[in-house]
């Protein structure tokens, strides 16, 4: 008989949500924990969809198919996660930055720190320096995640940052950013802990930096 | 569904360069040139069928065709000829305007894809070439690419041609034979594989392609060769080349109408052979002679287009040109001549694009701009696709769902559909410079290069029986003698 732990790993692949959650349940009443099913087949089996993406083998609907078989998998476990067992890996709040309404590069990356496991408050499009203050100071998140699509727009990140800056909360998250015109330079000189190219290596560096 | 009415939808962009009035213009020239100047014959069936039909000869060989037996001759060559691959599968039916792509043939030179040397064309780089044919989803049918040099004996290197490509792919194939002998082996090569000469004549799998080089003086081989094909039943290409300035007026229209008359008179001897005999026209070549520059093959932009609508005219299977260069190395120039052929051939419905993959002056091979041009054909028949518009297209339902703040990244309608755009395999699709670079930085060419040997070291084509392989070798073995 095939492992359940591989078949919860390829239908989480093909993106199947059904099939997930109730594999998922499955495997709580044959007796697995439910952070080992985290651990052992959801979580190895976005990585491989993160992998084969970013090698070009899985388009983007893909691997939004396979974030949303995560989620479906995830509702099923986490009434019985403990806060041991690590259900999130941490808190991130995304946006856009003021001015920008491009927000498709914004909601991918999100989609993937979901499917990573990751809580997202995504605070949309043209989101200003102070809403992004005021979701640190309620959320405390481990991550801020400012997204740009134009040159013009993009000194609005260094805004952002100033802001958390001046509210005492700089050293309370580590900032990522990202977009078209973004570059690790960039990055480096608004002060930023993080620069990702897209949105699979987002996810790597959301990773990097909480570790 | 609603119901409606007077609504026309275009599957193809639409695309002429000559009206019919203009069609008809170049048809009633190319009857005059027939009618009032002859052609000469050097090939006494040939004179004798013309005698037969009426035709009076005169100093020795040259005959003035009436319009009313070229008329006659058009009004029973056949209009639908279907050439099918070597498992008897009829995957070119050539009417309307299907558009088939295959390489070109008889290059004395090919360009080593993995060091860039041009060096003489031999057998084995056909057997490579053949497979790499086989391999590309966009090649319909083959032609031999190059000569066989290393063949001792240079009038039977045709043999050795046409095994090779019997051998290493199951695709139709244009064959090409200097004189009548190489051209009965041919066919006997063609009839052993698809197990008798009544099998090849209704699936026919082989096509015999024959080049004129003067259009009011055919040779005898030429004739010879269009004469056996028809009297076998079987498909030839008879084609005229005109070099504007020197065979031929220098101006396109009197080039492209004095090729025409030459096609004609291959089709009026082939019907007069035996009625029904299925040929295939060009609509007359008609280049320019290196005058100034020669511009390469495919290098004269005011004829591109124009002469698969003349066979078309005639409601005949149309023979087109295209993916050629006349740059020496895969280059910016090469992209670009290939491009803009296989574009304007495929617009103009050619029936059978052939020269893919030449360079330089028609005689030099190249695997590399094959390879890039099996990714432009993917583009050219995407653009020819046409633009489907209805419910399930529009879907009007899902933009009201998503609404202005939601996206369609994860939308069920994504998910079913986006798999039917085009992502290339050579093209540069890398979205960010730095991904490009870690790839190590690599040039369009050079992705090409990779790609035949990746080919080469996977595909492997269908293998002939064993008995049918020893039959073959039986053919090649009798002509080298």
């Amino acid at each position: 008989m095939t492992d359940i732990r591989q078949v919860i790993a390829s239908k989480l692949y093909q993106g199947e949500k059904e099939d997930v959650a109730q594999l998922v349940q499955q495997a709580l009443d044959q007796g697995m924990g439910p952070g080992e099913i985290l651990s052992d087949t959801l979580m190895p089996g976005m990585d491989q969809v993160g992998q084969d993406f970013k090698a070009g083998e899985l388009f983007v609907p893909e691997v939004l198919m396979a974030a949303q078989a995560m989620k479906a998998g995830l509702s099923v476990l986490r009434p019985l996660l403990t806060e041991s067992d690590a259900m999130y890996v941490g808190t991130c709040v995304i946006g856009t930055v003021e001015g920008d309404l491009h927000d498709i590069g914004k909601n991918l990356v999100g989609m993937m720190l979901e499917g990573a496991s990751f809580e997202v408050v995504d605070l949309g499009a043209g989101v200003n320096p102070g809403a992004f203050v005021d979701a640190v100071r309620e959320r405390h998140p481990k991550l801020v995640g400012m997204s740009a699509l134009l040159t013009t727009t993009m000194v609005n990140m260094k805004a952002t940052i100033d802001a958390l800056e001046e509210a005492g909360l700089r050293d309370t998250v580590k900032v990522m950013v990202g977009g078209a015109p973004v570059t690790e330079v960039f990055a480096q000189q608004i002060g930023a802990d993080g620069y990702a190219s897209d949105a699979a290596s987002a996810v790597e560096i959301a990773r990097s930096l909480i570790a | 569904m609603i119901t409606q009415s007077n609504y026309m939808e275009y599957r193809t962009p639409q695309f002429r360069r000559l009206s019919d009035d203009q069609l008809e213009h170049i048809h009633h020239a190319s009857l005059e040139i027939l009618d009032r100047t002859g052609v000469c014959l050097y090939d006494q069936e040939a004179l004798d069928l013309m005698k037969k039909a009426g035709v009076k000869v005169f100093e020795g060989n040259q005959v003035r065709i009436p319009p009313g037996l070229v008329e006659w001759a058009l009004s029973i060559a056949p209009k639908h000829i279907t050439i099918c691959d070597r498992n008897g599968r009829r995957v070119m039916p050539l009417e309307r305007n299907n558009v088939f792509f295959g390489p070109g043939s008889d290059c004395l030179w090919v360009l080593d894809h993995r060091t860039g040397e041009r060096r003489r064309g031999t057998l084995d780089y056909i057997e490579q070439g053949i497979r790499v044919c086989d391999a590309l989803p966009n090649i319909d049918f083959l032609m031999s690419l190059c000569i066989a040099s290393e063949v001792e004996d240079q009038k039977v290197a045709d043999r050795y041609q046409m095994r090779a490509m019997l051998m290493n792919s199951t695709k139709p194939i244009l064959f090409v034979t200097p004189e009548l002998e190489g051209c009965k082996d041919a066919v006997e090569m063609s009839e052993i594989v698809a197990g008798g000469a009544e099998e090849l004549r209704r699936d026919p799998s082989s096509v015999c392609y024959i080049n004129i080089v003067h259009p009011l003086r055919h040779n005898k081989e030429s004739l010879q060769r269009l004469l056996y094909m028809a009297e076998k039943g079987l498909p030839s290409i008879y084609c005229m080349v005109v070099s504007g300035g020197a065979t031929g007026p220098v101006t396109a229209a009197g080039g492209m109408a004095l090729a025409n008359a030459g096609e004609l008179v291959g089709v009026v001897l082939a019907q007069l052979k035996r009625e029904g005999a299925p040929v295939i026209l060009s609509g007359g070549y008609a280049h320019a002679f290196g005058m100034l520059a020669h511009g390469g093959t495919g290098g004269r932009p005011r004829l591109q287009g124009a002469r698969p609508e003349m066979a078309h005219y005639y409601d005949l299977p149309a023979f087109g040109l295209g993916g050629a260069t006349g740059a020496k190395v895969v280059d910016q120039q090469a992209g670009a001549q290939a491009a803009f052929s296989l574009l304007i051939e495929a617009l103009s419905g050619a029936n059978i694009v052939h020269d893919i993959g030449y360079t330089g002056r028609a005689d030099c091979y190249s695997l590399e701009l094959l390879v890039i041009c099996d990714e432009l054909i993917e583009f050219v028949r995407r653009f020819m696709g046409g633009v489907e518009i209805n419910e399930e297209t529009l879907a009007l339902d899902v933009i009201d769902e998503v609404g202005p703040h939601g996206h369609y990244l994860d939308h069920e309608h994504t998910m079913k559909h986006y798999r039917e755009e085009w992502y290339p395999e050579l093209f540069d699709a890398h979205d960010e410079y730095e991904d490009w670079v870690a790839e190590g930085s690599r040039t369009m060419g050079e992705r090409a290069a990779e790609r035949v040997d990746e080919i080469l070291a996977e595909h492997q084509p269908e293998p002939l029986p064993p008995d049918v392989q020893k039959r073959l070798d039986e053919v090649v073995r009798r002509a080298t003698g």
